[in-house]
């Protein structure tokens, strides 16, 4: 068993968690109360479900007010569970795991592969895979740009410099709504790998501890292959 | 535990987890949460407010016209009714040292302004009207607020409905009151004779058919902010 994710990172993943569930819930409430994006009098270019309103069953916070209410009070949540968690992978060091880097176009490409069944063995990998990487590396800037717009929307007047720089309120409701869509097909990504490839880790999100011997890698495992255990020894074979 | 009995255990404990979240919304502890968070966020929001930042209605944006959604809370549209009511002013009162009764004329002969802005509805759309109005802060000068006014009252003869405002909101250059839009005379639908227009507050802090402007030393709530809506309001 080797410590993987420090206690401050298990916390802020499982607050970002329930915040975030709340904010798109309690966000698809209030886009309900106009669930499209035209100014009165225009039309909109570039939303096609204009006028249709989300499923009650996937919204939070029972009536547009309440809704507000969720919404502005887990915004606080949110931002300031965001500050500490990149204060803490910028002091502690965790970002250099989560950056960029020059190989890792190729990397996210041996990935592909070996996903694909073009290669056999899962190809070499520290902490994250380079699609993952890019996945965690991606979410806290689409959770800037989730933050910026919302400013955007929720003060247009006041912060109305905000508002101009995403186009004006129509456009910058229309990024607010779009980024919220990528948060969540990105972190149901996430999700479904967690559980596919490696649900081992969902120890190391807990507990911290992650076993090295049933890692992805350990198990040539692909999304749903190799997910018992028992397929490290072959795996180990394989090498 | 076979498997059935575990399925059942599962499905049970999903269920209440579900019924949990269904009813967190409605907890009086979640409740004493969002009232603190509605609280503090006033403060952050009447810290943001500037008298110098405007609203300008982006250039290319169509003016909405009819399409300039309207409402009131009476079964029918309020009208003014002057064989019943008399002639129509608009009383402003309160903490003010001279308090005024303003007839329509009075109120058009006053200095008036005409801007092109946008109108931001709670619901998450918004419009851009021309208005014409005199500021507030005009009238304010006029009638002379006093200095332990820190609020003012929207009040209408549509059923009761009001809305009550901070004063730095009230006093925002382009917080109007109107009795143009577009060019032509208020209609019925937008709260003829006059009404709060302002691109600083949300749509439903913006009271139609105005009966009375009273300043006062504390806050007043309102037609929706009592029903549960923030009461600031701010854009």
């Amino acid at each position: 068993m080797t410590g993987r994710h420090h206690w401050i990172v298990r916390v802020t993943h499982w607050v970002n968690a329930i915040a975030l569930t709340l904010m798109v819930g309690s966000g698809l409430r209030i886009f309900n109360a106009y669930p499209a994006f035209a100014r009165k009098g225009e039309g909109f270019c570039c939303y096609p479900f204009e006028h249709k309103a989300i499923p009650d069953a996937l919204t939070f916070g029972g009536w547009l007010g309440g809704a507000r209410h969720w919404h502005f009070a887990m915004m606080w949540v949110l931002v300031l569970n965001g500050l500490v968690y990149l204060t803490f992978i910028y002091l502690h060091g965790e970002w250099r795991d989560l950056v960029p880097r020059r190989g890792d176009p190729r990397d996210a490409l041996a990935m592909i592969k070996f996903y694909l069944f073009v290669t056999k063995t899962h190809p070499h990998q520290g902490k994250h895979n380079a699609m993952q990487k890019a996945t965690y590396f991606t979410l806290p800037i689409l959770a800037i740009v989730q933050v910026l717009t919302g400013l955007a929307i929720w003060k247009p007047v006041q912060l109305g410099w905000i508002t101009a720089v995403f186009g004006g309120y129509v456009w910058a409701r229309y990024w607010h709504f779009m980024t919220m869509v990528l948060l969540v097909v990105l972190s149901f990504a996430h999700i479904f790998m967690v559980f596919a490839v490696d649900p081992y880790s969902l120890q190391s999100m807990v507990t911290g501890g992650y076993r090295e011997d049933l890692s992805p890698e350990a198990r040539n495992a692909r999304p749903l292959y190799h997910l018992l255990p028992r397929w490290r020894h072959r795996a180990a074979e394989e090498k | 535990m076979d498997r059935r009995r575990f399925l059942s255990a599962g499905g049970f404990s999903l269920t209440a987890a579900f019924l949990a979240a269904c009813s967190v919304d409605r907890s009086p502890r979640a409740q004493r949460l969002l009232d603190l968070a509605e609280h503090r966020n006033e403060g952050v929001e009447r810290l943001l407010f500037h008298h110098t930042t405007m609203d300008g209605a982006k250039s290319g944006a169509k003016i909405a016209g009819p399409a300039y959604p309207s409402y009131f809370i009476s079964n029918t549209v309020p009208v003014w009714d002057e064989k019943v009511r008399g002639p129509w002013a608009l009383e402003v009162s309160g903490q003010v040292s001279n308090p005024v009764k303003l007839t329509i004329d009075d109120l058009r002969r006053l200095p008036f302004r005409s801007q092109r802005v946008d109108h931001f509805c709670v619901e998450g759309w918004n419009a851009v009207a021309v208005w014409q109005g005199v500021r507030l802060s005009d009238i304010a000068r006029v009638v002379g607020v006093k200095p332990d006014a820190a609020y003012v009252d929207f009040q209408s003869f549509d059923d009761g409905y009001h809305e009550s405002w901070d004063m730095d909101s009230a006093m925002h250059p382009q917080t109007l009151i109107a009795f143009a839009l577009d060019g032509h005379l208020l209609g019925m639908a937008h709260g003829a004779p006059a009404r709060v227009h302002s691109p600083v507050k949300l749509g439903y802090k913006n009271t139609k058919y105005l009966t009375k402007i009273v300043f006062l030393p504390t806050r007043n709530g309102g037609y929706w902010s009592d029903q549960g809506y923030e009461w600031y309001g701010g854009t």
